[in-house]
């Protein structure tokens, strides 16, 4: 009987578990509006209680990898940002210090330093703010969306001023930048900056205390850091399982050993520790860090020229590289080979956002309802673009 | 107990607290615009849309190289000498274009084509209402000429390569021909 039924309704959707008695499987997706891209999520429920989830990847898929391959280095890079397209610039960043390791080019002005990590803040920022509004529009909570994307609308905004898009830059070049920073950017900058200190605390009293979405969400999708560490997962996911892994302190890439500022963990004030609560406020502690790291940005900004160091051509000699750096999602890395043409040879992309998926039924200790679920999937905040590639 | 009714009070007074920043953004001015009515002004760098000042294009074909998603299609044809301007930069034209396609469906708005330039003649606008009912609306010809017309220029360069090849015999013939006298 549950071979047949499995055999009549099973096999088209591919459903990769075997029922037993009176499991429901439920399809959760490929477009629900909770799963932040093209997701399925086979979900199989004894009543309202999820037994087990299964993700189910490979609608958004590409082929940034292999397509990677029949392009030069620089033309890479618009595509690396639409891998990722909430956090372009992070993108970018990575895969530009791949290839400069690749070449083994060291010595870059100043300036250029500064203006990367200026933009990989601002970003993280964005994409934050992007995480926490649509966790709580996922929760039910509207109006922390609105104010988010407001705000967020303020750095697209100095985004296009710097480089002329709002979401897909290709700003940040192999050994130097698009354009040099307008003048009085970095006075916009701190505007910002004051701006969005105190929309962060009306922030948190509006969403992060709220009584009734610190109930809904402490004390669902507990990661533990046990599971969290051998499922690979990095970023504000590990760190809201009470981690303090950050690839900017552990292994800092470009400049970041000259900024100071703290490390994030998840506590478990409300409930358990690794609950989708802790992810959440991870978030938002880390966007006043990244405001600290900006500060210090701004106040040291070097003048000069900051493509002075560009290589004419990039053409890296046979080699191979690997070189990992702290996206908002997590730790995002780029393996590169280069046989001595101006193509690479083989591109991957080690992308947070798979790992992070994939420890979604690690996530489930028993007692995780239907509803909560969705709640759950919204805590990790993934890109299915970066998942799928 | 005493944890039940402070969670019940919490659930109360927690809300509230943000329901008062809401009821003061009610008096705050909106942010959100009247689109079509008003409009921001654009950063002049911008990546809106492609355009090419052709009277500058000297048919190098840098962008059309560089572009990762090949969405320029150029064909140039060899210019008699003298027949074609030099660009307002300066730079020598020796090629007539007589197609310049940018076929913005499949843009991918990188900007990477407007680095190489040499005479800067392709630039991304700020304008960004270019729409249109089907997808060919969007194929921009930034050169309107004819196959005829093409075919003539073709024609004339093939002639003119022709009559300098003979010219070239020629004075080689009569080079031999001193040689040996």
């Amino acid at each position: 009987m549950c071979a047949m039924a499995r055999q009549t309704a099973g096999d088209e959707l591919g459903i990769s578990y075997e029922r037993q008695g009176d499991d429901l499987v439920l399809q959760m997706g490929p477009q629900h509006p909770s799963t932040h891209g093209v997701l399925r999520l086979e979900i199989v429920t004894d009543g309202e209680l999820v037994k087990h989830i299964t993700p189910h990847l490979g609608y958004l898929h590409r082929c940034f990898e292999k397509h990677a391959e029949a392009m030069t280095y620089p033309q890479v890079i618009p595509y690396a940002d639409r891998m990722d397209y909430l956090s372009a610039m992070n993108q970018e960043l990575a895969y530009v210090l791949a290839v400069e390791k690749l070449m083994g080019l060291k010595a870059f002005p100043d300036r250029l330093e500064y203006i990367r990590v200026l933009m990989a803040e601002l970003q993280r920022i964005a994409s934050h703010l992007l995480a926490i509004g649509t966790y709580g529009l996922d929760i039910g909570a509207m109006t922390p969306f609105f104010w988010c994307f407001r705000d967020r609308e303020k750095i697209l905004d100095l985004f296009e001023w710097v480089s002329g898009a709002r979401l897909l830059y290709n700003y940040l070049w192999v050994g130097g930048v698009a354009h040099d920073l307008p003048a009085g950017y970095t006075d916009r900058v701190m505007e910002f900056v004051a701006y969005f200190e105190p929309r962060v605390q009306e922030l948190n009293s509006l969403l992060s205390s709220n009584k009734i979405f610190i109930e809904r969400v402490a004390s669902i999708g507990i990661l533990t850091a046990e599971d969290a560490i051998s499922y690979g997962i990095g970023g504000p996911n590990l760190r809201g399982s009470g981690v303090k892994w950050d690839l900017r302190k552990e292994e800092p890439y470009g400049i970041y050993e000259r900024f100071d500022f703290d490390v994030p963990v998840g506590t478990g004030e409300f409930g358990v520790l690794g609950s989708a609560w802790d992810r959440y406020i991870v978030r938002v502690r880390e966007m006043l860090e990244s405001l600290k790291i900006i500060r210090q940005v701004v106040d040291q900004m070097p003048g000069g020229d900051p493509n002075e160091a560009m290589p004419r051509r990039i053409r890296p000699a046979k080699g191979e590289a690997y070189l990992r750096t702290e996206s908002p999602r997590g730790e995002l890395g780029f393996y590169l080979v280069s046989d001595g043409t101006e193509k690479p040879f083989r591109c991957k992309a080690r992308s947070p956002c798979f790992t992070a998926i994939s420890a979604l039924n690690a996530m489930n200790h028993g007692g995780l309802l239907i509803a909560d679920a969705v709640a759950v999937v919204g805590s990790l905040d993934i890109v299915l673009g970066e998942i799928d590639r | 107990m005493l944890q039940y009714f402070r969670n019940i009070w919490e659930g109360f007074w927690t809300p509230l607290v943000g329901l008062s920043l809401t009821w003061r953004k009610l008096f705050t001015p909106a942010v959100t615009m009247q689109y079509p009515e008003e409009r921001w002004e654009l950063p002049i760098n911008s990546r809106m849309q492609l355009f090419v000042n052709m009277d500058d294009c000297i048919g190098c074909l840098q962008c059309e190289r560089v572009c990762p998603v090949q969405c320029i299609s150029i064909d140039t044809v060899k210019a008699v000498p003298g027949e074609v301007e030099e660009a307002t930069t300066g730079h020598k034209k020796r090629l007539h274009v007589t197609k310049f396609d940018i076929d913005m469906v499949k843009c991918c708005y990188c900007d990477l084509c407007t680095f190489p330039c040499p005479t800067e003649c392709i630039y991304m606008t700020p304008s960004f209402e270019d729409s249109s009912p089907d997808r060919y609306g969007l194929v921009y010809h930034f050169v309107n000429m004819t196959p005829q017309h093409a075919a003539e220029l073709e024609e004339k360069a093939r002639q003119f390569d022709e009559a300098e090849a003979a010219k070239k015999s020629a004075k080689a013939a009569e080079a031999s021909a001193t040689a040996t006298a």
